[in-house]
């Protein structure tokens, strides 16, 4: 057997394009390859002792340097990257070469970050998102560190550009539309978001845990504070609410500073953060819905955040973020600008409310029926009354969660809605679904409900419609997906 | 006798789910046991405390367990489970108390797996998993004879190669 031409992995590789050499100033000043030689310095600095003072440590700190340079340049000599007409190779190692190549269908997503020390030298990053296989839901994703920032856009384009190498910049400007831009007012709605009041939280954390680190002699000294002061301690309560409120709002200026979507020919890219610049592009014909998320003090103040539904997508519920944080109208706008708005959601029988009101007061009905025993035995009256407390609050609850559940299927669309902590809405395309799921325990049987999952390969893998009417759900699933679900139907 | 929320697949398991399922229950009651003999061989009575009652109770528990999954659980299991596939889609239903129905297109099938345990060799049974993009989206059909659960996997396998659309 002769080939005319061997395969075409066994041709020579055209030569790779190279990152831009400044990267290795980058890594040379954060340590990014010297790293790794942490865990093994630590103990020779322990054995040697590690005395003779301030020069005995500069010395360490040039030698530390030169090693992370070079160690940075010779892995920037070793790394190549390049995207060819119908896949992307990356080339890396020290010792080991190894060679990746991902095939351009395979990529679900590519995403160009420039993080502060990037942008000073005017690099960026740019990840490559590739669905290895979808079973497992997790993806595979190149890395090309340091590369121009025309050099990420003309990547970012060629790779995601279905079947055409990287259109002459310049030459036919793709269609861009604005859609959403984020307002710098809505940084007011971050102290009622639970994902950004935990940004300061965290700073504390590091700070104390960095102060712990510290030789005892760097440490301030501090008296006691004095605890029985009831000035001093509404003082500093106060001090720290208004710490968490500055730092929420600081930290969700951080992430979404000058956030912007654009739809650009057949992708939307969101552009957001203030010292990490990041660009994620989405592909329009990926996209199967969105999900509506509102926090519990999010309704308070009638914010929202949009969340786009795409499939093969990695970290989707960051990188997904059509709009993360603004006024209700204005998500609502956005999210059915994705998908068909299949109209007002249905409510769920009476049943699912008792159901609702029932799981909500058990946990308080437990606890009194324990505290009606205690008072008896051991006098603890007040097991009783915590359990009373639990019992009532219960009410609010179950109602709570029951005006969060609905359904609705419309011509094109269909969308479910539950939680309450944080309420999910998702509205989901037709084609969307890939199976359906129909749940019934022993007590939803005998109340006549059931809950209804729609399988779908984006996002969270399903989406639920808890304790529908039983009698409904052969009706709904036929209209939300297709001629198929016929088989749910009763005789 | 309450209504099924939506229709239930025509098909049942093979009968000799039954034996499997009570060897399952017998293996699972003597681990119980045992464990509650050593407990009550370890824990002396003169602890106090909840021991004396729950040293009553524990072996009653066990055997009510025992009877529940050898005697009335494997059987109420094979009423339930059912299994049908139809022209363009695979229904299944599994459960006892709390039941699962689940649907997938032919034309959403991304995988078929058919796999057989040691315990389910025995048997001479093996399982039909029909896997979907949606992590959620499995239908998992239990303890068909072997041959047929090898003829379901090829047939469905062949059938969503030909009606196939975009693979989510």
């Amino acid at each position: 057997v002769t080939w005319a031409s061997p395969p075409e992995a066994w041709q020579a590789a055209p030569a790779g394009r190279r990152t831009s050499p400044r990267v290795v100033a980058v890594h040379t000043v954060t340590f990014r390859q010297a790293r790794q030689f942490v865990p093994v310095l630590i103990p020779i600095a322990a054995a040697t002792g590690f005395r003779g003072g301030t020069p005995m440590i500069v010395i360490a700190v040039v030698a530390i340097t030169l090693l992370s340079l070079a160690a940075a340049a010779l892995s920037w000599s070793r790394f190549s990257y390049l995207d060819g007409p119908t896949s992307v190779v990356v080339t890396r190692g020290l010792l080991a070469r190894s060679v990746r190549t991902v095939p351009n269908d395979r990529v679900r997503g590519v995403e160009v970050e420039a993080p502060a020390l990037h942008r000073l030298f005017g690099l960026v990053r740019v990840r490559i998102d590739a669905a290895a296989g979808s079973v497992t839901g997790d993806g595979e994703e190149l890395v090309i560190d340091g590369v121009t920032r025309a050099e990420g856009n003309r990547l970012r384009t060629s790779v995601l550009a279905p079947g055409s190498s990287a259109p002459a910049a310049g030459v036919t400007a793709p269609d861009e539309e604005e859609i959403a831009r984020f307002d710098n007012r809505w940084l007011l709605y971050a102290p009622v978001v639970g994902s950004y009041l935990a940004l300061p939280l965290a700073a504390v954390g590091a700070l104390l845990r960095l102060a712990e680190e510290l030789p005892r002699r760097f440490r301030p000294q501090l008296d006691e504070p004095d605890l029985s002061d009831a000035q001093l301690l509404v003082f500093t309560l106060a001090a720290a609410l208004l710490l968490l409120v500055v730092g929420s709002v600081v930290g969700a200026a951080l992430v979404n500073w000058r956030f912007r979507l654009v739809r650009r020919g057949g992708a939307l890219v969101a552009a957001r953060g203030l010292v990490t610049r990041r660009h994620t592009e989405l592909e329009i014909d990926r996209i199967r819905g969105g999900t509506l998320s509102e926090g519990l003090g999010m309704r308070l103040v009638g914010a929202a955040r949009t969340t786009a539904l795409v499939t093969g997508l990695g970290e989707a519920a960051r990188r997904g973020q059509l709009l993360p944080l603004g006024p209700r109208l204005q998500a609502e706008a956005l999210l059915h600008r994705l998908v068909d708005d299949p109209g007002p959601l249905l409510p769920h029988p009476t049943a699912a409310l008792r159901r609702r009101i029932g799981r909500a007061v058990a946990a308080g009905l437990l606890v009194t029926a324990l505290g009606v025993v205690a008072t008896a035995a051991l006098g603890w009256w007040w097991v009783l009354a915590l359990g009373a407390v639990l019992t009532a609050l219960g009410v609010p609850l179950g109602l709570g969660r029951y005006a969060a559940l609905g359904h609705r299927a419309g011509p094109r669309s269909f969308t479910v809605r539950s939680g309450w902590l944080v309420r999910e809405q998702a509205v989901l395309q037709r084609r969307a679904v890939v199976g359906w799921q129909v749940r019934q325990t022993f007590f939803q049987r005998r109340a006549g409900v059931a809950t209804v999952v729609a399988c779908v390969g984006a996002g969270a893998g399903g989406y639920a419609a808890v304790d529908m009417a039983a009698d409904d759900i052969a009706a709904f699933t036929v209209a939300a997906s297709g001629p198929w679900a016929r088989a749910f139907h009763r005789p | 006798m309450i209504p099924a929320p939506v229709r239930e697949p025509a098909w049942q398991v093979s009968r000799s789910a039954i034996g499997l399922w009570v060897v399952q229950g017998l293996i699972s009651s003597i681990v119980w046991a045992a464990a509650v003999g050593i407990g009550m061989l370890v824990v002396p009575v003169e602890v106090g405390g909840p021991v004396p009652v729950l040293r009553e109770a524990a072996p009653v528990v066990v055997a009510v367990y025992a009877v529940v999954v050898t005697g009335v659980r494997p059987f109420i299991r094979h009423r339930v489970h059912r299994w049908e596939i139809t022209a363009d889609a695979v229904h299944a239903l599994t459960g006892w108390l709390n039941r699962t129905w689940t649907l997938v297109p032919v034309s959403r099938i991304q995988t078929v797996d058919v796999t057989r345990g040691a315990m389910q060799q025995m048997f001479g049974l093996a399982s039909v998993a029909v896997l979907t993009a949606s992590s959620q989206g499995t239908v998992l059909i239990p303890h068909l004879e072997a041959d047929v659960a090898q003829r379901v996997a090829d047939d469905l396998a062949h059938r969503a190669e030909a009606v196939r659309d975009e693979a989510t």
